[in-house]
């Protein structure tokens, strides 16, 4: 086994010790003060982030701009992400992503109704306003590329293990292979970044959390049929799409996908996804499968998301949003603010920093800016998308303007929408009406007698 | 009463009704349809859309296959049946023709929109852009679903407010003296008022305190999550 020799790092171990365990590095400087964190005299602070999307690199950068020595590992840089690939406008701003990345921009949305009730959602957008659709690979490529012109080391690897130390004031060790050998790093602190089945929460003991299933098959249509959704998202709900979320058609560069996800019945889902084809049959019929594939999806955030000098970011803390699954800007938002975090709690580099830093820094400021978030859209979950009555409900309200301009507003800015209060009042009382109307309607449904729906099946079989 | 009577109770099933409410049937039915020929079922669109749809279906079908759904293609042609009724017009029911003594028949309008609801609940049809379903619950006017489904609901609450109360009265009265007007002006017996009529408005069938126990618990669990972290801390 050999470390990395860095031209700064002035810790170099040049052979395997046969002790698994690391033994103390001498050159540490341990001096114990009862407040504030040590000062590290002769180098800066090491940090390597595990996992190369958009949160580690995000983290990343901010970390190597503030002039931590910062290690960026991925395993497979090329590799592209199953995603919606959707991001908000004010992370093409808050990131400076290139409009050249952008694939396609959504202006419009359709969302459907169990009973085929279709509202065109989006006609408050301005012209300047788009959900931009992206292929991951393009974007997670771009951000790794500039972290890494700030400084990052970015390495090609698959991390294996990290080795949480028993002394606080001992590194981490971050095992990996490159190129089929085994290799080491000892750094200060680690952030994960490596999704949703994070090694890194397993090392620390972070705890489980639940995992919806998303799956997507990419379709290639024939022209006339794309043109339909040349800037037209799709958004379909009822049980036969998914129990407890929705499905989607949503236009790539050259192609469409066509998914669902689920969290109470993931072994329905490819059920779910016959369904949505059926749903959506005569405006990709004739077209050809592409690609499937599959991805869990977090449903909340793990029960540990900082311990030691470890911080999970991105999906692997399991920041994505309840109701739309939203989870890119999240992830380079978390990772950025805990990059700088990180920054200036070390003061550049300079201090060593402890887990109560970091729950300071980065995770009391996160739970601030974003709870709130979380926690309506969680509401709006519970209500709306747990039974076709709701979901009825939901499409109905989803016609009218106000809803649509907060809703994008609050979508594309991440900033409560300003509204005014009798606007508001209306949109309550609407919601409550619209409820109870159609759970009444639900009510009948399931009171319905069926001898009466078979007598009407007779009637309309075509023979 | 008030008019949020019959919206509590509506909120505790949203989410209990989800999990295990998978429709076996629905499922099953699903897969037949999917190799079924969509024969859309207009007096305007005939022999001739037929046909393309069929090419189409046997172009996607054969693209199926490798990908592991195992469905075998289908040669036979089937048809699949679409929901379809005299008084529901280009995506919305004609109200011209629920009149009833020269007025609209709201009852029957609802009665016509549930069955199609059900039927659609049962066989999904997939949503078609020449003829956009248009017909929303608030076309309905609201009186129409005062009367029919708010007024009896709210007789029968009433009803067992009234039974409840007098009875409370009668039996406090004999137990301690005070009659009605100065039991009014004891914090006692106001809170016990109030417990009645909570209790009469939320818990109107047996199953509904189970309801209401799983839906506070459902309201706090996500916070929890997000505490979950932090309750590191205080370990």
């Amino acid at each position: 086994m050999a470390a990395i020799t860095h031209p700064l790092h002035s810790l170099t171990l040049t052979f395997k010790t046969p002790n698994p365990r690391f033994t103390p590095l001498p050159k540490l400087t341990i001096s114990a003060t009862s407040s504030s964190n040590r000062h590290i005299s002769g180098r800066k602070l090491t940090a390597a982030i595990i996992g190369g999307g958009p949160a580690g690199s995000s983290a990343a950068e901010a970390l190597a701009s503030g002039g931590i020595e910062t290690y960026l590992f991925e395993r497979s840089p090329s590799g592209a992400k199953p995603c919606g690939g959707a991001i908000p406008l004010c992370m093409l701003e808050e990131f400076s992503i290139p409009p050249d990345l952008i694939d396609r921009k959504v202006t419009h949305m359709k969302i459907i109704s169990p009973s085929n009730l279709t509202v065109d959602f989006g006609k408050t957008l301005k012209p300047h306003e788009y959900i931009s659709m992206l292929r991951r690979e393009v974007l997670d490529s771009y951000l790794r590329s500039r972290a890494e012109s700030k400084g990052v080391m970015l390495v090609k690897a698959l991390v294996t293990n990290l080795d949480v130390p028993f002394q606080p004031n001992q590194p981490y060790i971050v095992n990996y292979t490159v190129n089929n050998r085994m290799e080491y790093l000892p750094v200060d602190v680690v952030v994960g970044a490596d999704g949703a089945n994070s090694r890194v929460a397993k090392a620390i003991g972070a705890g489980d959390y639940a995992c919806a299933i998303a799956f997507q098959e990419r379709i290639k249509l024939p022209d006339d049929k794309m043109e339909y959704y040349e800037n037209l998202a799709e958004m379909y709900v009822g049980n036969d799409v998914s129990p407890d979320l929705y499905a989607w058609v949503f236009p790539k560069c050259d192609h469409v996908a066509v998914g669902t996800w689920t969290m109470c019945s993931k072994q329905y889902i490819k059920q779910y996804q016959h369904g949505v084809r059926s749903r959506v049959y005569p405006k990709i019929a004739g077209g050809k499968v592409i690609k499937v594939e599959a991805h869990p999806i977090p449903e909340h955030p793990r029960p540990v998301r900082v311990r030691g000098r470890v911080a999970l970011v991105g999906d692997a803390a399991g920041y994505v949003a309840k109701c739309t699954g939203e989870g890119i800007y999240f992830a380079a938002k978390s990772g950025r603010m805990c990059g700088e975090a990180i920054v200036k709690a070390s003061e550049g580099g300079h201090r060593m920093i402890d887990e109560s830093d970091l729950k300071r820094e980065y995770l009391k400021q996160w739970d601030l800016q974003y709870k709130t978030t979380f926690r309506f859209l969680d509401l709006l979950q519970h209500v709306f998308y747990g039974n076709n009555a709701a979901r009825e409900a939901l499409v109905e309200l989803c016609g009218d303007e106000y809803v649509q301009r907060m809703t994008f507003e609050s979508y594309l800015y991440k900033k409560l929408a300003k509204g005014n209060s009798w606007e508001d009042f209306k949109m309550v009382s609407n919601t409550i009406g619209s409820l109870i109307r159609c759970k009444l309607v639900g009510k009948q449904m399931e009171a319905f007698d069926p001898n009466v729906l078979a007598k009407v099946a007779r009637l309309h079989k075509i023979s | 009463m008030a008019f949020m009577s019959s919206t509590p109770t509506n909120l505790p099933s949203f989410s209990s009704s989800s999990k295990t409410h998978f429709p076996i049937n629905t499922f099953l039915s699903l897969k037949p349809q999917s190799r079924l020929l969509f024969v859309p079922v207009r007096a305007t669109e005939n022999g001739s859309g037929a046909a393309i749809v069929v090419d189409e279906k046997k172009d996607f079908e054969t693209k199926e296959d490798p990908i592991g759904n195992g469905a075998p293609v289908a040669g036979v042609v089937e048809e699949v049946v679409v929901f379809e009724d005299p008084k529901w017009v280009s995506g919305t029911w004609d109200l011209k023709q629920f009149q009833k003594d020269g007025a609209t028949d709201w009852d029957a309008v609802i009665d016509a929109e549930v069955k199609r609801r059900k039927w659609l609940e049962d066989n999904p049809e997939s949503s078609n852009n020449d003829f956009p379903v248009v017909f929303d619950t608030s076309i309905i006017p609201w009186w129409a679903w005062m009367k029919r489904f708010h007024l009896p609901e709210a007789e029968r609450l009433n009803g067992r407010a009234a039974m409840v109360g007098f009875f409370m009265a009668y039996f406090v009265d004999s137990l301690t003296g005070i009659g009605l007007v100065d039991q009014m002006g004891n914090f006692f017996c106001k809170t016990l008022l109030f417990v009645a009529v909570a209790g009469v408005l939320f818990i109107r069938k047996n199953e509904d305190i189970d309801t209401l126990k799983k839906l506070i618990d459902e309201t706090t669990f996500y916070d929890k999550q997000w505490q979950a972290t932090w309750q590191d801390e205080k370990k």
